[in-house]
């Protein structure tokens, strides 16, 4: 049989690194081939080459047998290749509709655009994840989840022969991830040719067939699945073992430093209780769009708190803004480190220094020389990978990213830090250290409050689960020995099916 | 991490003096600031290197100079004011309302307070409408700008003149070494404080984070409303003093003072390597910028160009010294 896509001596490199080196690859009609790798192993640029987005340096890529030149995205299309990028190609304000068909609207005989029949088509899309998306609704309103699902659907409104999925699952909760693994399958049994780019092992052994590990842009190995280990995967990738699971708490907290009861904030937070205790970890669990991440603002500050009562060491606490809560010794690491979290045009040394202007200054004056030590010492401890601390933010891994993230807030020395998507894009060898530096963090008595999607990491770091549905927190379950099932079943208690949960937290609107 | 261990094959010369300039707007300006005037000196030894002509640069260049130093802290934070143009006419003129003896005659002195009290209160209603209200700076500005402008109109119809001998004088006082008036000196202080304060204290720090990522300073506890809101005030008060001694140095409060002078302003922060985007720039580059437009000029009037090319040069300069940016050293994509 003819390889559907093959790739010979593949290389591409950009100024100062070389992404590609000489990578041989073939994936056979109606295969999911996963392709494995630590952040900058090279995973995102093949599949990008492929999609047409950049030009290989060296090396072909053959379609059905034959060498082609890919010219851009557009041309990719034509030739029945989709992308689902790894963040953003969407058009914040254009509708949904607009941004599934962008540039091939459907049109009338005067070239207007049919919207009626657009929107049907793109509900229909988007109808096949499981999902309801209001497809007229602008795409600057909706979450970062739904984002990702108006890109898959983008992607699956083409006629495809190969379809490249980066990173798809990074916004997406277990129930969504699932429906996407079912129109995938369906789509291998059309003979459609799946590259799934990802860090998440457990994925890849759910869906695909193959597997193909880059190590610092070179092929190390192919597997068959159902021949292959997550140890074996995760020694191909990064050349030494590491380890997820988890480790109980080896302290009893101490006191109550963060109660917060019956907190109100807008639709999206209703009713919700949480108290953690200095040195526990508590999870916040739910599905997205439970209000979650709106509740923790709120505890931050960045949110209006209409009611409920929050209390810090036992003083009631109401924050007019992210600066009585940081006055407060709370930290917050938001969850999109991109646009919310980090500076990415400036140096760590800025970064780092950004929550922590007083300690960095002698009076008024900005010392550079103290602020250049902090980032030093924490370059150091937690073993951020970067040629100098005046590197620029935006040029580091992603793992690297949240690192420096989570420096910034330990430069102010929280009592409660708040931990939004600890691990989101992160690839597993620095998921384990992000890890081991929550652990260390509470095991010093730092209270941690932590939303996260990925019910694994959820059973490995909690020492309590709470979790939330509708903006209401409905049930606690103790780290140690809950299951998937259960927080699941907490966190679809009111309605059966996600599309009415998020209905009735009004985010589909 | 992989890119560390490499050595990047090393540029050809030309191409790292490139980048070198590419990297330091400031440096690209001051050598260019220096050749040009060495240039024009060997040139025209009798024209250019003269002390009339540089009291003359010097004066010239300086109500831009302080209005620099404000635009360059607000687009710093990521945003800008058109209306300081007018702001600085506004203020000029109700310092001569009430210092006037034909007016309200209150006195030099109040005239004075008078007139950096409107350039707050103009600011302060800039930055409330950008704050507050959400209205995007460009909208928000170009409507005050207009606004502040009527109002100028209509408090003086057509201008105060004269305003009175005491309120000349602050204008008009001169160093007794370079016989400069106070204008040029008053902008050197505020050139050089506030370079110090922005390059060096941590509360102005905060504007380059507000600038390199709004959203991000405001979740680090930055009181980012506050202090855009401040730049704007700060912003008036400066285009209120330029106002004011502007007035005085001609004993006359002109209604159309400053038109245009914002457009000239922002020329000078953006050459001076202000960012649109926010998060960059230094006063020690705005004054470069007006600096080197002010040379610029003035070689082209010692060689009797026509005023109309002086607008094409300078644009053109700004749009090359802006594509240098092109070479920066790249970052790892």
């Amino acid at each position: 049989m003819v390889a559907r896509v093959e790739v010979i001596g593949l290389s591409r490199s950009f100024p100062g690194v070389v992404a590609l080196d000489n990578v041989d690859l073939s994936v056979e009609p109606g295969e999911i081939r996963a392709l494995l790798g630590e952040n900058g192993a090279g995973k995102s640029t093949l599949g990008k080459i492929v999609a047409g987005i950049h030009p290989p340096s060296a090396g072909s890529v053959r379609i059905d047998g034959v060498a082609v030149q890919i010219a851009d995205e557009r041309a990719a299309g034509a030739m029945g290749i989709g992308i689902v990028h790894q963040e953003g190609s969407l058009v914040p304000q254009l509708s949904v509709a607009e941004n599934i068909f962008a540039g091939r609207q459907p049109v009338g005989r005067l070239g207007q655009v049919r919207v009626a029949d657009m929107r049907a088509r793109a509900a229909a899309l988007i109808a096949q994840l499981g999902v309801t998306i209001d497809p007229g609704g602008r795409v600057a309103d909706l979450s970062p989840a739904q984002c990702q699902i108006v890109e898959i659907a983008k992607a699956l409104s083409r006629d495809l022969k190969i379809l490249i999925l980066d990173e798809p699952t990074a916004a997406l909760t277990l129930t969504e991830t699932d429906r996407l693994f079912e129109v995938v399958r369906k789509l291998a049994a059309e003979g459609v040719s799946v590259i799934y780019v990802s860090h998440r092992l457990a994925e890849i052994f759910a869906l695909c067939h193959r597997v193909s590990v880059l190590k610092d842009g070179r092929l190390a190995g192919t597997r068959d699945v159902a021949a292959t280990t997550p140890d074996e995967l995760i020694r191909l990738m990064v050349g030494r073992d590491v380890h997820l699971r988890r480790s109980d708490m080896s302290h009893t907290p101490g006191r109550l430093v963060l109660e917060a009861a019956h907190v109100a904030a807008g639709a999206m937070v209703r009713d919700a209780s949480v108290k953690v205790h200095a040195g526990e970890i508590v999870c916040l669990a739910g599905l997205i769009g439970s209000g979650r991440s709106e509740f923790c603002e709120t505890i931050f500050g960045a949110r209006r708190q209409e009611g409920g009562l929050v209390r810090i060491d036992g003083r009631n606490y109401r924050a007019g803004g992210t600066w009585d809560a940081k006055a407060a010794g709370i930290g917050m690491v938001p969850e999109d480190r991109k646009t919310a979290g980090l500076f990415l045009g400036m140096d760590l040394v800025n970064n780092i220094a950004a929550t922590v202007l007083d300690k960095v200054s002698d009076g008024a004056r900005f010392s550079e020389a103290k602020a250049v030590r902090l980032a030093e010492s924490f370059v150091a401890e937690m073993r951020i990978s970067t040629p100098s601390v005046r590197q620029v933010v935006g040029n580091l891994s992603g793992g690297n990213q949240q690192k420096v993230l989570l420096a910034k807030w330990l430069a102010m020395e929280p009592k409660l830090l708040i931990v939004d998507e600890p691990t989101r894009g992160v690839d597993v060898g620095a998921r384990a250290e992000i890890y081991r530096l929550l652990r260390d963090l509470a095991a010093k008595g730092v209270a941690l409050l932590i939303v996260s999607s990925d019910l694994p990491e959820v059973l490995a770091l909690a020492d309590r689960i709470i979790v939330m549905a509708e903006g209401r927190t409905v049930g606690e379950l103790p780290g140690a020995s809950a299951t998937e099932e259960d927080v699941l079943r907490l966190a679809t208690k009111f309605t059966a099916s996600v599309a009415d949960v998020r209905a009735t937290a009004g985010v589909a609107a | 991490m992989t890119d560390t261990a490499q050595t990047p094959a090393r540029d050809p010369l030309p191409l790292r003096v490139v980048r070198r300039l590419a990297n330091s707007r400031e440096l690209t300006l001051f050598i260019l600031v220096l050749a040009l005037a060495g240039v024009m000196a060997a040139v025209y030894p009798a024209n250019f290197p003269t002390a009339s002509n540089m009291r003359a640069v010097l004066l010239n260049l300086a109500p831009v100079g302080i209005l620099v130093c404000g635009m360059m802290l607000l687009m710093i934070g990521g945003t800008f004011d058109l209306s300081c143009g007018s702001t600085l006419a506004l203020a000029g003129v109700w310092a001569g309302v009430v210092a006037a003896p034909g007016w309200l005659d209150l006195g030099p002195w109040a005239g004075v307070a008078a007139g950096l009290l409107v350039g707050a209160v103009a600011g302060l209603i800039n930055g409330l409408i950008v704050t507050r209200i959400g209205i995007n700076a460009l909208i928000a500005t170009l409507g005050t700008l207009t606004i502040y402008r009527g109002l100028t109109y209509v408090t003086a119809g057509t201008g105060v003149t004269p305003i009175s001998d005491e309120f000349a004088a602050f204008g008009r006082v001169t160093d007794p070494v370079m016989g400069i008036q106070s204008l040029f000196w008053v902008m050197l202080i505020v050139a050089l404080g506030g370079g110090w304060l922005i390059a060096r204290t941590r509360f102005f720090r905060q504007y380059y984070f507000i600038g390199g990522n709004a959203r991000a300073a405001q979740l680090s506890g930055i009181r980012v409303d506050r202090l855009i809101l401040l730049g704007f005030v700060l912003m008036g008060i400066l285009a209120g003093l330029a106002g004011v001694l502007y007035a005085a140095r001609l004993n006359s409060a002109v209604v159309n003072a400053g038109v245009g002078i914002e457009l000239k302003v922002i020329t000078a922060t953006v050459l001076g390597g202000a960012s649109l985007k926010g998060g960059e720039g230094t006063i020690f580059g705005g004054i470069m910028g007006v600096l080197f437009i002010a040379l610029v000029e003035n070689a082209m009037i010692i060689n009797s160009v026509g005023v109309f090319w002086q607008g094409i040069v300078v644009g053109l300069v700004l749009l090359f010294a802006v594509s240098l940016d092109r070479f920066k050293t790249p970052g790892r994509s």
